[in-house]
């Protein structure tokens, strides 16, 4: 089993780079998640393109053998929105390490189109955003980009002051739904105004309101990871080979969400699943303007303290999660986890940019792993070394 | 079938357009939207066949399959991502442009709204206002109830008819200018 997955993480080698120069890593960054699939697929028919029912499959050999499937699947890769800090580079190499501080944890990245015509999810990666705070986002958007756009390019901004403002008197919670709150006022300012964006609907005036996203975004201190999610995008924790979901979806049938419309004057209708006015299939979104007040932005917010069980954080878009378990994705990174060399160790592969190949693998291969399954939506992945301890990671591979 | 008081809002010429046929297994309603800009402005967006993009967000895109524009005139409409369906083929079986009538019926796609008409209407309310009433029929879709249907169409219509009034101000006061 191991060997089968050790041949297929092979597949994602990738050059190591050389000088850690500000220039040169933005096209390291790029070769990092080498997705040179070619698109000589034709489209699928309409019915492929509507969302398959989840598949609950709890078989950790189902996931050895759809990695085989995968092997050879091609698929369309359009724009990837993985935003990267321009100044990581100089960030590494200035920060100090303290006994409150730690270095930046080792992180990959995915984001494909998959099977849709048009890419509307983008991810954003902040490392040390903020004191010592690292911030992963992943935002998939829906009835165009934009909105999901402006949360990768803000909605870090945004969180960052709302930190500052508290100061001494930090509550995560609060924090955060002032934050979610703040980036949905600018979604909704923007499309009052006469400002235009650089997608689909930017001929319309005034811009569209029936466009939105949703927002699950992680905040990892060096104590605690504080994942707030609004939306049906989702944060799964691997702690000890355990699968700890850290967010839950906001489905309109989530009968605490259903309860909540209702009580706002909306409906849950079942078209096509069960909808917002039978419109929207989730229940908590940034934007969507025009299904306010019973589609809100208000974030649920889940502070977990870190041990050192921990082995890694995954975001990703329903893309993936509708046909890829938590405790299947969990058994996954894992596996990719197991096969890298320790940390520090000599020949160990550390892009300039903080990403991790053994990361970058997990994340190619979650990727894989939902289009084999025929996801039909955009896919987004996320993967966070959470691991702290050298030995630790040894151990694993006395295990091997 | 109108709300309130439909002798003073549509006219005897035209109130036949909004009197559908309905079916046991069919709902109808409409909705009204008042604009603040002249008939001419929002009749000429309104009456655009080609282009429901302009004032309907819920259209990505729109081709023209068969036709010039006049009655009869097959469109393909593709919807923006997130809602329950990504094209409809439509028709165009109303246009008066003397007394400011548009109609059309859904007669493809991978919505569930089957035997959809619809009729638009404009009214001038003063020298500068407009008042819309669309007013439709369609199927009860199998598992959903009269009023789950009306309130789904009611929602997009509501949605199409405040994003018109919104463009058709925006164009007044361009003209302004």
């Amino acid at each position: 089993m191991a060997g089968i997955c050790c041949g297929v993480v092979g597949e994602g080698d990738t050059p190591a780079p050389l000088e850690p120069t500000p220039r040169p890593s933005r096209r390291r960054s790029l070769d990092i998640l080498p997705l040179k699939y070619i698109a000589d697929m034709p489209m699928p028919p309409p019915e492929a393109l509507r969302k398959r029912p989840k598949l609950n499959l709890r078989d950790c050999d189902n996931a050895i053998e759809n990695c085989d499937e995968s092997t050879g699947h091609k698929v369309t890769k359009k724009e990837s929105k993985v935003d990267y800090d321009d100044d990581v580079v100089s960030e590494t190499k200035n920060v100090t390490v303290s006994e409150v501080e730690e270095e930046s944890p080792k992180f990959g990245v995915t984001s494909v189109c998959g099977r849709r015509r048009d890419m509307e999810d983008s991810v954003s990666v902040r490392p040390c955003f903020t004191q010592g705070f690292h911030y992963f986002g992943v935002f998939d958007g829906h009835g165009c980009s934009h909105v999901a756009t402006m949360c990768k390019e803000r909605l870090h901004e945004i969180v960052n002051e709302e930190i500052e403002s508290a100061r001494e008197n930090l509550e995560w919670k609060l924090t955060m739904e002032n934050g979610f709150a703040r980036m949905d006022d600018e979604v909704h300012r923007r499309s009052q105004s006469n400002q235009t964006f650089t997608c689909r609907c930017e001929l319309q005036t005034p811009h569209c309101d029936a466009v939105g996203s949703t927002a699950v975004v992680a905040v990892v201190t060096p104590d605690k990871i504080v994942v707030s999610n609004c939306g049906d995008s989702r944060a799964v924790l691997c702690r000890n080979g355990v699968a700890i979901p850290l967010s839950s979806d906001h489905k309109p049938d989530r009968p605490d969400e259903l309860l909540r419309v209702q009580s706002k004057g909306g409906r849950v209708i079942y078209w096509d699943g069960p909808r917002v006015l039978g419109v929207l299939a989730m229940s908590r979104a940034i934007g969507d303007n025009y299904l306010k007040p019973y589609v809100i932005s208000e974030p649920e917010v889940m502070v977990t303290e870190r041990t050192e069980e921990d082995e890694c954080l995954i975001l990703a878009s329903d893309g993936l999660w509708d046909v890829v378990s938590n405790e299947t994705a969990c058994g996954v990174v894992r596996m990719c986890l197991k096969a890298q060399k320790p940390p520090g160790s000599p020949g160990s592969d550390v892009a300039a940019d903080g990403s991790d190949r053994a990361c970058s693998d997990a994340s190619i291969l979650l990727t894989k792993l939902a289009l084999a399954r025929h996801s039909s939506d955009n896919v987004s992945v996320v993967v966070v070394d959470l691991r702290r301890d050298q030995r630790q990671s040894s151990n694993y591979n006395d295990v091997n | 079938m109108l709300p309130n008081n439909p002798s003073t809002i549509v006219p005897d010429a035209v109130a036949r357009h909004h009197t559908h046929v309905v079916s046991p297994q069919q709902c109808c309603s409409a909705v009204v939207q008042e604009i603040a800009a002249p008939v001419s402005t929002v009749w000429s967006v309104v009456r655009r066949f080609d282009n429901p993009q302009a004032y309907k967000h819920f259209v990505k895109s729109c081709h023209v399959i068969l036709g010039d524009g006049d009655v009869g005139t097959l469109r393909e409409v593709h919807v923006i991502s997130g809602l329950p369906a990504a094209v409809s083929t439509e028709r165009l079986d109303v246009l008066d442009d003397e007394r400011h009538v548009i109609g059309f019926s859904m007669v493809g796609g991978d919505h569930r709204l089957f035997n959809y008409r619809s009729v638009t209407t404009l009214h001038p309310r003063s020298a500068a206002g407009t008042v819309v009433v669309e007013s439709y029929v369609v199927d009860v879709p199998p598992g959903n109830t009269t009023e789950d249907t009306r309130v789904f169409v009611d929602t997009i219509l509501r949605c199409n008819l405040q994003s018109l009034a919104k463009f058709a101000e925006n164009l007044t006061k361009l003209h302004q200018r």
